[in-house]
């Protein structure tokens, strides 16, 4: 049945009821389960935040920012009859006979193991055409939004009872790295359990909402237990000084650097916390946010067949908005194939996000179309060196390559500007990376040095991206460029709901004072002059190396 | 307008446990009756592997510590009982309302006993060679500990129960919640120890 059909006004505020359930309910499963769309302090640092969204209003229930993944489900907006299944997948590097080969083996050494933790199935059922009742539709729709609010409460707090969600919160709130990691599939249908899966996993079915001419169920299919998984944290190395990085007085400013043939393998820092450097095609922070937080598992899942190669961008079955955070992949079609654990290898999977490349030309991808499995990931690095340009436009690495994808890389972030950077968007215009062949001295690092990417525009106005900046972070507190995190593109959720039917239970906007940049705090910077940036950069460094 | 009655599985518990268990059930129990504007904050517990929600907001977290000292102090009383706490959501409504009376009574329309046997297991205790009886050689931790390990893991998986048992039971019952008011964050609600068991 259409509602959108029924002439009376009262469908349509159960269709936008239903719609905001959908919505809220996937935001609230991925919030609670994929720690890299949406970091936050778990303890609810947007408990300090005095705004209140108009997503917050929906069911009275404060999330903070949705993911930009939800941007791209207005289909389900359209038709809210198509169920919502969201598979929460953990994504295991295979391993090799020790835990330091794993750390030097090929990325076609470690093959990905994925693992479906948990099934939600969203949806609104109805079996027959039958016309609100007049009269009482008003009050009925109060009701089901009652008891659409208890239940979201319900699977609030469900989702921290469930096993999965132990490992959600070893891999939010630990420094660590870790050989896992967690993804999510959305699709409206999907290839049932096999049975092997289907005897290891129990199901949950939350009592349904009645909302005439049908009713909203939630049930989950999880694995009640979760201990058979290797999960554990990777080897970290102990810092290494590395005395001959550029800048250092007893370094000869005019030493040519050899050129490595490692262009386009990622390399990493010895420094503990510091993440490794990446030198992958064009990153767009949303497609690795779970590695720019965590380290292993981006490194995991950059190992499973370079960042994963395996997981691409599939053809999107439905008149789907193709956006740069369609990355995200949300797949509207079928699952994946029939197996739903299986080592996977450079095999190409549907689109699940963080790992999905950009398939817009205007926006960078994180995927080298050529061979992905280059990219390599490890925990120990060779001492990596920056070229001294010979001028100032001729630096190889200083300007972004959008069209050698290879030769990109990415400097590692500290742990502190991931811990302080909850947010998982990336500015629509996406980010450059700065084209490096040679990977960053650790020294740098350790010294605060890692300008050594930076986007096209690197630091929107935070205004503009909801008041998040971009800027690099490190432990020396200098300047830095990152990358934003910051999406205009969830307003148009806002936009949804100024509808005619607003929140039936409003309730007055707290303190609507813009909240401060809480993620970031640094100056903006523009394309050009982060690269003259980077060179003031080497010179602080230098400065405080003396 | 009915009163649902929910009577929660019993908990053994020891004393040093009973303010986290009953802050995780009560503010579990609120926040699916905080049915306006909240903002949710996860609290891990730090005796057990479990994770639960508070509504967020700090009058009810005051007043649950509150009710929880109340508890304990009763407990430190009246050691080695069984015990409950009652946690109610009512209504105020006039009762028979003329131009000379205005009666307020409390209706209430949803009842939440928690029940806890908590108990106190004596330390282990070596006896000096006064006794007329031989020594009682005791072996210090070991056996205690692990006593007290499966204890622990024993009362995480009923804690746990217990929280699954709130959540069944506010998703089955729900005609009897009564509408949300704007401006109203949470229901009124009352905790207590019933007089049964003081």
């Amino acid at each position: 049945m259409d509602l959108h059909n029924n002439s009376h006004p009262e469908s349509g505020r159960l269709e936008q009821i239903i719609s905001q359930f959908l919505l809220k309910s996937l935001h609230i499963i991925l919030d609670s389960r994929i720690p890299s769309l949406h970091p936050h302090d778990r303890s609810g640092d947007f408990q300090s935040s005095s705004r209140v969204r108009k997503s917050d209003k929906w069911f009275n229930l404060v999330l903070g920012d949705r993911p930009a993944a939800l941007d791209n489900l207005n289909f389900w907006q359209r038709n809210v009859m198509d169920p919502m299944i969201i598979d929460i997948i953990l994504v295991r590097r295979g391993t090799t006979s020790s835990s330091v080969d794993d750390l030097y083996s090929s990325m076609a050494d470690r093959t990905p193991i994925e693992t479906v933790m948990e099934r939600w199935i969203v949806q609104y059922n109805t079996q027959r055409v039958m016309a609100p009742q007049t009269g009482e539709s008003s009050a009925s729709c109060k009701k089901i939004y009652k008891k659409s609010t208890i239940l979201l409460r319900s699977l609030y707090s469900q989702l921290r009872l469930l096993p999965a969600h132990r490992i959600f919160r070893q891999l939010s709130s630990s420094s660590q790295t870790y050989n896992f990691d967690i993804i999510y599939k959305v699709s409206s249908f999907c290839e049932p359990f096999s049975w092997s899966e289907e005897e290891m996993m129990k199901e949950y079915s939350f009592m349904p909402v009645e909302a005439l001419p049908g009713h909203l169920s939630l049930s989950v299919t999880f694995r009640p237990s979760l201990s058979d998984f290797n999960l554990e944290p990777l080897a970290t190395f102990p810092p290494k000084i590395i005395t001959d990085y550029v800048g250092s007085p007893t370094t000869d400013p005019l030493r040519s650097f050899p050129s490595s043939d490692r262009g386009d393998r990622a390399t990493s820092f010895p420094l503990k916390g510091i993440r490794p450097l990446i030198s992958t095609p064009f990153q767009r922070p949303h497609s690795w946010t779970s590695g720019f937080h965590r380290a292993a598992p981006f490194m995991a899942n950059q190992s499973l067949g370079g960042s994963p190669p395996a997981y691409r961008t599939s053809p999107m079955p439905y008149n789907f908005p193709h956006t740069p955070s369609g990355t995200y992949g949300h797949r509207i079609q079928s699952c994946r194939p029939p197996t739903h654990q299986r080592a996977t290898g450079n095999d190409e999977y549907e689109l699940s996000p963080p790992f999905s490349p950009s398939m817009s030309p205007s926006t960078p991808t994180y995927f080298s179309s050529g061979s992905p499995l280059q990219t390599r990931i490890t925990s120990e690095t060779a001492p990596v060196t920056i070229p001294f340009p010979k001028s100032g436009r001729s630096s190889r690495y200083l300007s972004p390559n959008f069209s050698d994808p290879s030769k990109n890389s990415l400097p590692p972030l500290s742990p502190k500007s991931t811990r302080h950077d909850p947010s998982s968007q990336e500015s629509p215009s996406g980010i450059r990376s700065i084209r490096k062949p040679e990977a960053l001295r650790a020294g740098e690092l350790n010294s605060g040095i890692a300008s050594h990417y930076s986007g096209h525009k690197i630091l929107k106005d935070g205004k503009d991206d909801s008041g998040r900046f971009s800027g690099l972070l490190s432990s020396s507190g200098s300047p830095h460029i990152g990358f934003s995190r910051s999406s205009s593109r969830l307003s148009f959720q806002d936009d949804l709901d100024d509808g005619d039917f607003s929140c039936p239970f409003d309730v007055d906007d707290v303190d609507t004072s813009d909240s401060p940049n809480r993620y970031f705090s640094f100056p903006h910077f523009s394309m050009c002059q982060c690269r003259y940036n980077l060179f003031a950069c080497l010179t602080v460094k230098k400065s405080l190396i003396d | 307008m009915n009163c649902e009655v929910c009577q929660l599985k019993e908990l053994e518990v020891e004393h040093f446990e009973i303010r986290e268990v009953l802050r995780c059930i009560l503010h579990t129990i609120v926040f699916h009756r905080a049915l306006g504007l909240v903002r949710p904050k996860d609290i891990d517990l730090e005796l057990f592997d479990i994770t639960y929600v508070q509504c967020g907001d700090i009058e009810v977290e005051k007043k649950i510590d509150e009710k929880i000292e109340q508890f304990v102090s009763w407990v430190e009383k009246h050691p080695n009982k069984k015990s409950e706490i009652c946690l109610s959501f009512y209504e105020v409504k006039s009762k028979h309302p003329s131009w000379f009376t205005n009666k307020i009574e409390r209706l209430d329309w949803e009842q939440w006993h928690i029940n806890l046997n908590v108990t106190q297991h004596p330390k282990p205790k070596a006896h000096s060679g006064k006794s007329h009886h031989s020594k009682i050689v005791v072996d210090p931790g070991e056996s205690a500990s692990e006593e007290r390990s499966v204890r622990r893991a024993s009362l995480e998986v009923s804690l746990r129960e217990v929280l699954f048992q709130i959540i069944k039971f506010v998703n089955e019952k729900k005609d009897h919640v009564p509408p949300i008011t704007e401006s109203v964050i949470y229901f009124p609600y009352e905790i207590h120890i019933p007089r049964k068991f003081l």
